[in-house]
């Protein structure tokens, strides 16, 4: 190894030296926090003992024989945060007093004791709380003098669910137009829709209304804005600089939001959950790709919220915002995982790994018991679908079949409801283009084949573990599946490149009820209800013909609106039904009831409208009536000029000069053609 | 054989005695309608626009481009003096140095011609003076079509802002005004003018391949055709208004006849 001096010279440095040194006169002008600040984080503090002790309290009250265990058990624990110098198990009466004292060398390995450690459950009737002794310190000595919080004005939003009391019962939906500039909320009438409220510039980029629709979530540079109520004031407000994505817990209680922009090492602020009510940032993570949005994925009572890294599965629980048992588990090849939509279990799958083969697990939270695994064999690829109850899993395998070429698609079934989760296969002959469950029921659809030669087919899962082909139907033209949310009925629909053909289909007994058209058509939204569907053609993928649509459940177009350049269309979700299931039985016995009250006020406000379109024609057409009227009076008087302009010759009808006509009858050749007669001997 | 650029525009006289085409070949003819024969040639800075015979067939209009340089004319000759066509020399030209004339129809009595502009804007130009008698600016967007009612007292534009309307040609009174989704290439108004049935046939601009059909009082359309496989560039509807035509980007000219229902239906009022 060479000396520095020497190696000036070895690279064939010429000439002096330059002069390294400040000039005499300057005088330093920053501090050593700017220059070194990374570097001080790390120097060593004043160790004066206090800072790496701990408290734990509830652990248990033990005499002298169990005393040598118990310490072995509390050694285990908590050596795993740091080097445990020194402890103390205070005795009173000949038993510990269920509570002692830990020293770490360092206050960091302290503070790790304190913020994993605390709640450790270590048998049914003691759970560690741990606390920093310096902590004890602060809290002792706290201001006697009491200082009256600042009292927070009360914001008044007033009743966040409005829209729901609305007598006619119609349902909400947002619209953003003009490119984006303006943004509408409406209320849908059969008639035309009704203007609830529209600002300009009210987001930056699109809108989002929460799951439960109680509010609309606005994107802007510097975050999000959350409105609602009846006049859609600002509810709260969310920084986080160049917001892209946002996501809701399903009890809307929590909001995450995702951002490219901002994030650094020791502060996450990637991803970041808040707290809808109070505004407040609950938690930050990191996150290398947003490419599969949501990252997080809530389980639908919002307990708990979980994310798939590499051979990792994080799941945390709420609102500690905390890793659930503090660990994330281990799931070598985890390819993808979701949540029933029913229950708390998570459904995940692994490839192919040497011997083991491919498996989809199902998994309950909190216990981690595996309810289910299953094996598959020669596996591609996995998707998992839910039915919205969570009444059944779906799982979409491609395989290549030994001895075959090509891949080959099953649906492994699973039945949720019954014991030990059966499994029945769905062997499908084409390749799959859509697949969806009906909501609140136990059919299925699926799209497959090539374009041109694409069929729909209908299965029903029975109770009896058959699954039935019920209906297919070939030469569709479709390329995406839109089940109304409560069942039943369904839009096929072929969307762009398809040039919007829509066919509208009962599967009560699968019949097609009108097929349509929506010319280039985008978008298909149904309304919660599922009584309404609007297909729409966006702004952002065709600039022409820009519009929404609305037809009824059957396939009845009632509406065609042209809005300039027309972006987006979303109807604002319904929260669940407060009415029980005997509740709901009775009104549904008490149909027949309801609807002659529905009809009849069906009648009288189409009669409204019916009478107001009368009034308004025959309005419209008395006052053309009266122009066309003077202006047949004006043609009448210029009559005399008309005849001298043109020499006398009246043209003033086509007829008028019948005299004048002369008839031709022309003949022309056509075609020739030889009848053979045959023999006439 | 005639023009050595693209035709623009076409005009027969009341009589079918004359032709009158205007071209890119920066010429407007005339001709005789039975031999086919040239009468005459006027030369122009410009593309040919639009021209037409008036009511009494002796008086030419025709506009030139802004092109190269060249504002856009209006152009009056008088037909009866030949001097005015030997040198090519027309009685008013008027000049329009803001939004140039696209589409032009003649007034009820060859008293002026109605001129639609660039801008949206339509004049009425004096066929005496070459002054603006009357303005309206009801469009928003470029005038691409105006055509009369058979007893010339109203107009329809068609313009690129997505609507056609309808004028009175002396007062230029905006009466109604019929909305689609695209911009109309051409509108007619149907020689019927029973005001229950009055119709209007509108065919569309980029992409559009339907004629759509409104009840001119409602103002409500009623139908649509499809058939052509490109854009739609003129509609006319036949004298006897029981068949309209419609010309298209794609090369084809469709004839269309009405079926009964067309001339039976009744509108709710």
């Amino acid at each position: 190894m060479q000396d520095t001096e020497d190696m000036a010279a070895e690279s064939g440095f010429e000439g002096e030296e330059p002069s390294f040194s400040d000039p005499e006169d300057f005088v330093d002008d920053i501090d050593e926090e700017e220059l070194l600040g990374d570097v001080l984080k790390e120097r060593p503090q004043e160790a004066d003992g206090i800072d790496s002790v701990i408290v734990v309290d509830n652990v248990p009250q033990v005499g002298p024989e169990r005393l040598e265990k118990l310490k072995t058990v509390i050694h285990k624990i908590f050596s795993k945060f740091g080097k445990i110098t020194n402890e103390f198990y205070p005795e009173a009466e000949g038993k510990t007093k269920g509570y002692i004292f830990l020293e770490y060398t360092s206050p960091a390995q302290a503070a790790e004791a304190v913020k994993n450690a605390d709640g450790y459950k270590l048998d049914k009737q003691h759970t560690f709380r741990v606390n920093l002794f310096t902590d004890f310190d602060k809290y002792m000595t706290i201001c006697d003098e009491w200082e009256t919080p600042e009292k927070q004005p009360f914001k008044d939003f007033g009743n966040l669910r409005h829209w729901l009391e609305d007598p006619d019962c119609r349902d909400q939906y947002s619209v953003i137009f003009e490119a984006g500039e303006r943004t509408g909320i409406f209320s849908n009438d059969v008639k035309e829709p009704i203007l609830t409220e529209e600002r300009p510039r009210w987001t930056e980029t699109y809108v989002r209304w929460s799951p439960k629709g109680t509010y609309l979530a606005t994107f802007h540079q510097r975050g999000i804005a959350l409105w609602g109520g009846e006049k859609f004031k600002q509810i709260q407000r969310f920084s986080h600089q160049g917001v892209q994505l946002i996501d809701f817990s399903p009890c809307e209680r929590y909001m995450v939001t995702f951002s490219p922009l901002v994030d650094m090492k020791d502060d996450p602020q990637a991803i970041i959950i808040w707290d809808v009510l109070t505004g407040q940032k609950k938690r930050g993570f990191h996150c290398e790709s947003s490419a599969h949005w949501p990252i997080f994925k809530w389980s639908h009572d919002g307990k708990f919220f979980a994310r798939m890294t590499q051979d990792t599965l994080s799941i945390y629980e709420t609102p500690s915002m905390g890793l659930l048992d503090k660990k994330s588990l281990k799931i070598s090849g985890i390819k993808d995982f979701s949540w029933s939509p029913g229950d708390n279990i998570i459904a995940f799958w692994v490839p192919e790994d040497k011997d083991i083969p491919a498996r989809v697990t199902l998994m309950q939270i909190p216990s981690r018991h595996e309810i289910r695994v299953r094996n598959l064999f020669n596996v591609v690829d996995c998707k998992l679908h839910w039915q919205k109850n969570g009444d059944y899993l779906c799982v979409k395998v491609d395989r290549t079949p030994r001895g075959a070429q090509g891949v080959v698609t099953n649906f492994e079934i699973f039945r949720m409801r019954e014991k030990q989760v059966p499994v029945d296969v769905v062997e499908m002959k084409e390749s799959i283009i859509a697949f969806a469950w009906e909501p609140n029921g136990s059919k299925f659809a699926v799209l497959h084949g090539e374009s041109p030669r694409i069929s729909v087919s209908f299965y029903h899962v029975k109770s009896n573990g058959k699954i039935e082909l019920i209906k297919m139907f070939d030469k569709q033209q479709a390329n995406s599946i839109f089940w109304s949310p409560q069942g039943q009925f369904l839009v096929l629909a072929g969307l762009r490149s398809m040039n919007g053909a829509l066919a509208f289909v009962d599967t009560s007994d699968c019949t097609m009820m009108n097929i349509a058209e929506h010319y280039m058509a985008s978008d298909v939204e149904w309304d919660p209800t599922g009584r309404y569907v609007v297909t729409s053609v966006s702004w952002w993928s065709h600039k022409v013909d820009n519009a929404f649509w609305l037809w009824t459940f059957q396939g009845r177009l009632l509406q065609k609106n042209n809005k300039d350049r027309f972006c987006q269309l979303l109807w604002r979700p319904r929260p669940a039904t407060l009415l029980s299931q005997e509740q709901i039985k009775l009104i549904k016995k008490d149909l027949k009831r309801y609807a002659k009250i529905f009809e009849q006020k069906d009648r009288l406000s189409q009669s409204k409208a019916s009478k107001e379109l009368i009034d308004k024609r025959q309005t419209m057409m008395e006052d053309y009536r009266k122009y066309r009227a003077a202006a047949m009076q004006l043609y009448q008087e210029q009559r005399p000029l008309r005849l001298e302009i043109r020499g006398g010759v009246d043209t003033d009808e086509l007829d008028s000069n019948v005299d004048d006509w002369e008839e031709e009858t022309i003949e022309f050749f056509i075609n020739e053609e030889i009848i053979p007669l045959g023999d006439l001997a | 054989n005639g023009h050595t650029g693209a035709v623009w525009c076409v005009d027969v006289d009341w009589d079918t005695k004359h032709v009158l085409t205007g071209s890119a070949d920066n010429t407007c003819r005339l001709w005789d309608c039975q031999t086919g024969r040239q009468l005459a040639l006027l030369k122009t800075s410009s593309a040919v626009r639009t021209c037409g015979f008036d009511f009494s067939g002796n008086i030419i209009m025709f506009s030139t481009d802004k092109q190269m340089g060249y504002q856009c004319y209006l152009n009056y000759f008088d037909l009866r003096d030949p001097q005015q066509i030997e040198e090519n020399q027309p009685y008013v030209s008027v000049p329009c140095s803001e939004s140039k004339i696209t589409s032009a129809v003649w007034g009820p009595l060859g008293e002026f011609v109605i001129a639609g502009h660039e801008n949206g804007e339509i004049n009425q130009f004096s066929a005496k003076s070459g002054e603006v008698l009357r303005k309206v600016k009801e469009h928003t967007k470029q005038i691409n079509d105006i055509q009369t009612s058979v007893d010339l007292t109203m107009v329809i534009t068609a313009s690129k802002d997505n609507t056609a309307k309808l004028f009175d040609s002396t007062s230029l009174e905006h009466i109604k005004t019929f909305k689609t989704e695209r911009p109309v290439n051409s509108a007619a108004i149907s020689p019927i003018m029973d005001h229950v049935r009055c119709t209007v046939a509108v065919g569309g601009g980029v992409n559009i391949v339907f004629a759509v059909f409104f009840h001119a009082a409602y103002e409500e359309e009623f139908g649509r055709v499809k058939g052509h496989f490109g854009p739609i560039n003129c509609v006319a509807f036949h004298p006897d208004g029981k068949s309209y035509s419609s010309g298209g980007e794609d090369g084809y000219v469709r004839i269309h006849y009405f079926d009964p229902h067309y001339f039976e239906f009744e509108f709710e009022g």
